[in-house]
């Protein structure tokens, strides 16, 4: 008895997130077979037919497995529009980063520049960056631009945002002592700056994932040829409900993968910054 | 003794503050002045014919556009269609977050048994559940609503269960020796703890509110600004496009603006504990 106890208490977590995921699922199969309203039509009546939801509207979890498994391993379509989109997602980030980092550091370092991109890094950060699709698309069509456009628009913001804070929480005694042991501006940047920015690019480079992905399925709605947001918006609007699972659920993993990757790496570089007390 | 000291100290703020004082002004100044140049670069690349106005417009035509537009019946309806979706579905974010946020973090079991939901779907950008949305909900505006209930309601949840959270240790230990109730430990330094926390969710879910009723609107509506932007689009009327972007931007502004007010507020009423 004692010893369930202990199992239960020391797995808590993992059992009681399991069952209510179960509960969850088994709620969501009965709602699209029927069996609530079957087992509750002696009660309620008629009115337990409200307990049936057509397959349509919500689907089931076996159907979204079973089209996933279709998918992905028998006609394979999905493995084109994830590379689709993979290509437009990478391209987009890299740019993102290659625009972001710079801008920030060097609006964390100059003042005078600082003040002169402020307003306007403020303003289109409390835009919802996405508003500009219509005109990225009367610039640069609906193909592999515009979808990249987008996406290094939304991603660029918490990028150069956070690495201009970066800049500007860098201990001030750290870089004075520098400074007066003869250290120039590069070495500075190279060796004080850098490393203690690190942590919070990283953090900018998870927020990036994330805003990323939505420019891949908002980029995709003016009608993309093929990516997982193409796909989401026309199973969804042939109300093929299950294929829209497996799409938003690919985005999801895909997602979740690339923060772990980046978590991973925070927790390495956590080691090996030194630790300077003070 | 003390008041040459008191001089002292004194002497180095009053020295700081023109200081302080110049270098808002050449904030203000270079910050306006590079808006102004960028107005004025934008202004004479249309005018001079370099760029077609037809993809870039330019300031005194988007302004003019806005000016149409202000006078304009059909605007005015857009502008309160979007305002009414933001309002309930970010009302209704506020309204279940804060609560449901507060009991995940005090009850340990509660949040076992939610919080797989709860970091699934903030995996989920949730404009990818759009296409569902508007199967479950038509085009109108409760396919918004719902979207920017589901954009605010996961950053608020997650910001106010890390509040209590974060809440410290030590504080309750205190309340709890000198045996208050739980009720009182709740009120008295649970809630106040969690304010800065549960601000910084509302402002990061309304960016989230305002991102759904934009998505929301270009994706399938048939009344909003996102439409009226969508349409303009369509048309090549970039005017209208700037002046609705520029009236996302300015709602934004808003928005942060008041929740920075409101959170000074707050931080007045909260007693400050060293």
């Amino acid at each position: 008895m004692s010893t369930e106890q202990n199992f239960y208490r020391r797995h808590e977590r993992a059992i009681l997130g399991t069952v209510m995921v179960l509960l969850f699922l088994l709620g969501w199969e009965g709602l699209a077979r029927g069996w609530w309203a079957d087992a509750l039509r002696p009660l309620l009546g008629e009115s337990a037919e409200r307990l049936q939801l057509k397959p349509i509207f919500i689907s089931s979890p076996t159907l979204v497995g079973t089209a996933a498994f279709r998918m992905f391993f028998v006609t394979g379509e999905i493995w084109r529009d994830i590379a689709w989109s993979s290509f437009g997602y990478g391209l987009g980030l890299a740019l993102a980063i290659a625009i972001g980092i710079p801008l920030g550091l060097a609006a964390g370092w100059y003042r005078r520049f600082a003040y002169a991109i402020d307003p306007i890094l403020s303003a289109l950060n409390a835009t919802p960056q996405v508003a500009f699709l219509p005109l990225i698309v009367v610039w640069v069509g609906t193909g592999l631009s515009a979808r990249v456009l987008i996406i290094v628009l939304l991603a660029v913001l918490p990028i150069a945002i956070n690495a201009r804070a970066a800049v500007r929480t860098t201990d001030p005694r750290l870089i004075r002592v520098a400074s007066s042991f003869g250290a120039g501006d590069w070495r500075l940047f190279l060796t004080i700056i850098l490393p203690s920015a690190v942590p919070f690019l990283l953090a900018a480079l998870r927020l990036a994932i994330g805003r990323g992905m939505i420019g891949v399925v908002v980029g995709e709605v003016y009608g993309s040829a093929a990516g997982i947001g193409a796909m989401i918006n026309q199973a969804g609007s042939r109300f093929q409900t299950d294929k829209v699972f497996v799409g938003v659920l690919t985005i999801v993993a895909v997602g979740m993968i690339l923060v772990e990757i980046v978590q991973r790496i925070e927790r390495r570089v956590e080691v090996w910054r030194p630790q300077v007390q003070m | 003794m003390t008041v040459p000291i008191d001089l002292e100290q004194d002497a180095p703020q009053a020295r700081a503050s023109p200081a302080e004082s110049g270098r808002t002004h050449e904030r203000l100044m270079i910050g306006g002045g590079t808006l102004l140049a960028t107005l004025l670069l934008w202004e004479t690349l249309a005018r001079s014919g370099l760029v077609d106005p037809l993809f870039i417009s330019s300031p005194t035509r988007v302004a003019q556009a806005g000016w149409g537009l202000l006078q304009d019946g059909d605007f005015w309806n857009d502008l309160s269609i979007s305002g009414t979706e933001f309002l309930f579905g970010y009302g209704l974010a506020v309204a279940i977050a804060i609560p449901l946020g507060l009991a995940i973090g005090l009850s340990r079991r509660l949040q076992y048994m939610l919080s797989p939901f709860i970091d699934t779907l903030n995996a989920v950008p949730r404009v990818t559940l759009l296409p569902l949305i508007i199967i479950w909900a038509g085009i109108g505006i409760w396919s918004k609503v719902v979207v920017v209930f589901l954009g605010a309601v996961i950053p608020i949840l997650i910001n106010t269960q890390s509040g209590v959270k974060a809440c410290e240790a030590r504080f309750i230990r205190v309340a709890r020796s000198f045996s208050a109730s739980r009720l009182r430990l709740f009120v008295s330094i649970i809630l106040p703890g969690t304010v800065p926390f549960v601000f910084t969710g509302l402002k990061y879910g309304a960016g989230r509110a305002l991102l759904g009723v934009v998505v929301g609107e270009l994706y399938a509506s048939t009344a909003g600004i996102g439409h009226m932007i969508a349409a303009a689009g369509n048309t090549f009327q970039t005017d209208v496009v700037f002046f609705g972007v520029l009236i996302f931007m300015v709602a934004g502004l808003i928005t942060v603006a008041l929740l920075d007010r409101l959170e000074q507020r707050f931080e007045r009423w909260r007693p400050d504990v060293h």
